[in-house]
């Protein structure tokens, strides 16, 4: 095969056969990586730190999309024939395209074409790209797959994370920048990113070290893949607002800075209709409760207003207001006036027994008074930002729980 | 088109421009040169030697009748097409033309030993990026992707590195420099900004002080606007500063434009502008802003961003105004206290919370005691109010040594 280079799909030892792991696509992914071409941000450089390849030929910049060849996928499978049989051949082949768990048999209905990451875009041939449509479908049975509950989820999220970025990678050789099909396409792609992260970030808190990595990965393609979206949005003048607000989400907290451009920079690009949308005055509100500090109005409104899928999304940042609020309690109170840990739910939107644990975790004291109230004690010198994986406290929200203890349908 | 000459003038302007334009060489004019590149000035011999060139239809043939003209043909050919083009409106051939001859023009300028061509560089500079700028103009109207500008910026780089030695040619890199930031501002590409920077600042070749006062205002009125976008106040006061400092007095547009940028910026290290300035510079959509920080009145300050926002979210101030929202806090609080000291000065430092409620009512805004209490605990951990809360009697008790720090041209910690 002239250009499929071996390297990617050598059959993996050891961790591959017979323990219902996943795929080569994951080792692939944490050596020399290097972001795709798929989806650039135009205005992001920033290589993933260790992980900087020196193989690309890749156009990377989002810009250069009119300097691609004109090409028109005609490739009717979820993944070329060439490249199904050759993966075969390999036993390369995803648990979840194994005809019957046999690791040398697939089919058109289960092979789905891995992304390339060497691929020079002069070498690439109508056939192996996939037109819309048939990215449609991909994507169809790609979700299917990712509520199937079959494997453990780390190996579930692998698989589509790879696949779902060969659609990308498809759709940018194409120069596809017009259509709903493709809007659609890259907005259930962003779902799925963001349902990922949240239940990675659960996973790594409960258990797994190893999954810390993957999901730093995961938000770098989150952030592509709505740059792209929004590249899209900017030329068929249909935003959809929610998918704005979730940029503006990702920016929450100082040194959250996940495609290194300021946001007055980015919000002067952004049409009035889309600043003023319901969504995205909901998310700037929050900026604006962020950076301000009011960590009460912040976790307030969060609880009246945010969208399941904003909640996934803000999740990590309502660990760290919560933290701050602690500390603004814990510095500005008064010595003789210990907070009961009731006040102090109500103030970070917690379950009393949580407060007593999270202040634990942000290195505050409690106690318990002869009658059973449990206090805080102001002004102590010990306070921390908590460190290491977030333990995750639920949201003490009636609207809230129903979203997020089942995963929003991405339809 | 009308064209009222005739081909015996037609062919006799073409001409004197070609003798202009060898002479002017010959004789290292600058100034005249200069004169003989501008399109967009729209000069009446510019638009009349356009209209000769359409109606005489074969430049080319001249040019190559004599040699002394010839020479300049990868020069002036292009010109011509360049000018042609540009009087019948079409934008985008004419920057194409007007690139090719560019590139030619800069080959030549690397050859002349000394910088007696630079004010006609500067030119050539100028039309590049203004003739891309209505070239994006046109393809976008007739619905293709703008991307001369683009284009425009790589050249510029190009010939900011054909400057960048050792000679006395390099006093033109910070023209260059802010053409480009024109050119990334415009396109959004801003980020782009950070190499030149780079090369300005750190290169050993280039000793700012060098560069010309016009060129200096400007490179840090753009820089200067970059430290906003990344809200560092301190580096953007000290920019703008520079900025407005050097400005010429008499041109009131442009300090109007440093101010536009600068005021947010003093606001937020708690500097405010006199009502005169805001005025004589017509920069009215801050009045109310620096009335509200006076007032302490929140409503005010929210009213105010509301009414502007369009304006203030593409200047890209608006985040920045937005958390003034912390002084205008201080400053009610501070009301209150004054207010109390008035009436018992041995009680004014303590303030109940339920009266800062009562206040914020009194401006139409809705707060329970739990968020008052969060408010002022904020007020207190960024040091804007120096004392405590007593959360069980619901008190802010405050220092009774200068409970207000003033923010003393710092910007308010996080």
């Amino acid at each position: 095969m002239r250009y499929y280079l071996m390297e990617r799909w050598q059959p993996r030892r050891g961790r591959g056969r017979g323990r219902g792991s996943y795929s080569s696509s994951s080792q692939t992914q944490s050596n020399n990586f290097r972001p795709s071409n798929t989806s650039n941000h135009p205005t992001t450089r920033k290589p993933t730190p260790n992980h900087i390849s020196s193989k690309i030929n890749i156009k990377q910049d989002d810009n250069d999309l009119e300097d691609l060849p004109n090409l028109t996928g005609s490739c009717s499978y979820m993944c070329p024939v060439e490249e199904r049989i050759q993966r075969e051949r390999l036993r390369d082949l995803a648990i979840f395209e194994r005809l019957n768990g046999n690791p040398s048999q697939s089919s058109s209905t289960l092979a789905v074409k891995k992304f390339c990451r060497t691929i020079s875009t002069k070498d690439v041939r109508n056939v192996d790209l996939r037109p819309v449509l048939v990215l449609e479908d991909t994507l169809n049975h790609l979700l299917n797959v990712f509520g199937s509950k079959s494997q453990p989820f780390e190996v579930i999220h692998d698989f589509i994370f790879d696949r779902t970025r060969s659609i990308r990678q498809d759709l940018s050789m194409q120069g596809i920048v017009t259509g709903d099909q493709a809007i659609g396409i890259y907005e259930r792609i962003v779902k799925f990113h963001i349902i990922s992260q949240h239940k990675l970030q659960r996973n790594y808190v409960n258990s797994n070290p190893n999954v810390s990595p993957m999901h730093h990965l995961n938000m770098e393609q989150l952030t592509k893949t709505l740059s792209s979206l929004y590249h899209l949005y900017d030329q068929t003048r249909k935003p959809n607002p929610e998918f704005y607000s979730f940029y503006v989400l990702l920016h929450l907290g100082s040194d959250h800075q996940p495609t290194g451009e300021s946001l007055s920079l980015w919000f002067r690009k952004l049409p009035f209709s889309v600043m003023k949308s319901k969504e995205m005055m909901f998310a700037r509100r929050l900026l604006r409760y962020s950076r301000f500090g009011n960590y009460k109005q912040f976790l307030d409104t969060i609880d009246s207003e945010a969208s399941g899928l904003q909640y996934y999304v803000l999740e990590p940042y309502v660990c760290d207001v919560r933290a701050f609020g602690l500390s603004c309690l814990n510095h500005g109170g008064y010595k003789l006036n210990p907070y009961p840990l009731v006040d102090v739910s109500k103030h970070l939107f917690m379950e009393e027994s949580d407060v007593e644990s999270f202040c634990k975790d942000c290195g505050l004291d409690t106690y318990t008074s002869e009658d059973g109230t449990k206090f805080m004690p102001a002004k102590q010198t010990s306070f921390c930002s908590p460190k290491g994986p977030r333990k995750y406290y639920p949201m003490v929200s009636e609207r809230l729980k129903t979203l997020y203890d089942e995963a929003p349908e991405i339809i | 088109m009308a064209s009222y000459m005739s081909m015996g003038e037609a062919h006799r302007r073409i001409t004197d421009y070609l003798n202009r334009f060898v002479d002017v060489i010959s004789y290292q004019d600058g100034t005249s040169l200069k004169h003989l590149l501008s399109l967009s000035s729209e000069s009446p011999s510019f638009l009349a030697l356009a209209d000769a060139l359409n109606l005489f239809q074969d430049a080319n043939r001249l040019i190559k009748q004599a040699d002394k003209y010839s020479q300049y043909a990868e020069i002036v050919a292009p010109l011509f097409r360049a000018m042609q083009s540009y009087r019948v409106g079409h934008l985008v051939e004419s920057y194409q033309a007007f690139e090719k001859s560019a590139n030619a023009f800069i080959q030549e300028f690397r050859n002349w030993e000394s910088a007696w061509a630079l004010e006609a560089l500067y030119v050539v500079v100028y039309e590049i990026r203004i003739l891309a700028e209505k070239a994006d103009r046109e393809l976008a109207s007739n619905g293709k992707t703008p991307e001369k500008l683009k284009a425009a910026g790589s050249f510029l780089m190009k010939v900011f590195g054909v400057l960048a030695g050792k000679g006395p040619k390099r006093v033109g890199a910070l023209y260059v420099t802010c053409q480009l930031f024109k050119v990334y501002f415009k396109l959004g590409t801003v980020h782009l900004c950070r190499s030149v920077i780079r090369s300005i600042e750190t290169a050993r070749i280039f000793d700012f002080e060098e560069f010309p006062v016009r060129d200096k205002v400007t490179y840090m009125y753009y820089t200067g606007r970059l430290e906003v976008l990344n809200e560092n106040f301190p580096a953007a006061d000290h920019k703008l500063s520079y900025a407005l400092k050097h400005c010429d007095p008499q041109s009131e547009a442009n300090i109007r434009m440093i101010l536009k940028y600068l005021v947010p910026v003093k606001l937020s290290i708690g500097i405010l502008p006199k009502k005169a300035l805001l005025e004589k510079y017509t920069l009215v959509e801050y009045s109310d802003i620096v009335l509200a920080m006076k007032r302490g009145d929140l409503r005010l300050l929210r009213h105010a961003l509301e009414e502007h926002e369009d304006r203030f979210l593409r200047s890209g101030v608006y985040l920045v105004l937005e958390k003034l929202e912390l002084q205008v806090y201080q400053r009610l609080v501070k009301k209150i206290y004054i207010i109390q000291k008035q009436k018992d000065p041995s009680k004014a430092h303590q303030i109940k919370l339920e009266m800062i409620v009562k206040a914020l009512k009194w401006l139409e805004m809705e707060m329970d005691l739990d968020e008052v209490e969060c408010i002022m605990s904020i007020l207190i951990y960024k040091n804007l109010v120096k004392g405590y809360f007593a959360h069980k009697s619901k008190v802010a008790v405050l220092s009774k040594q200068d409970p207000f720090p003033k923010l003393n041209g710092k910007p308010i910690n996080s």
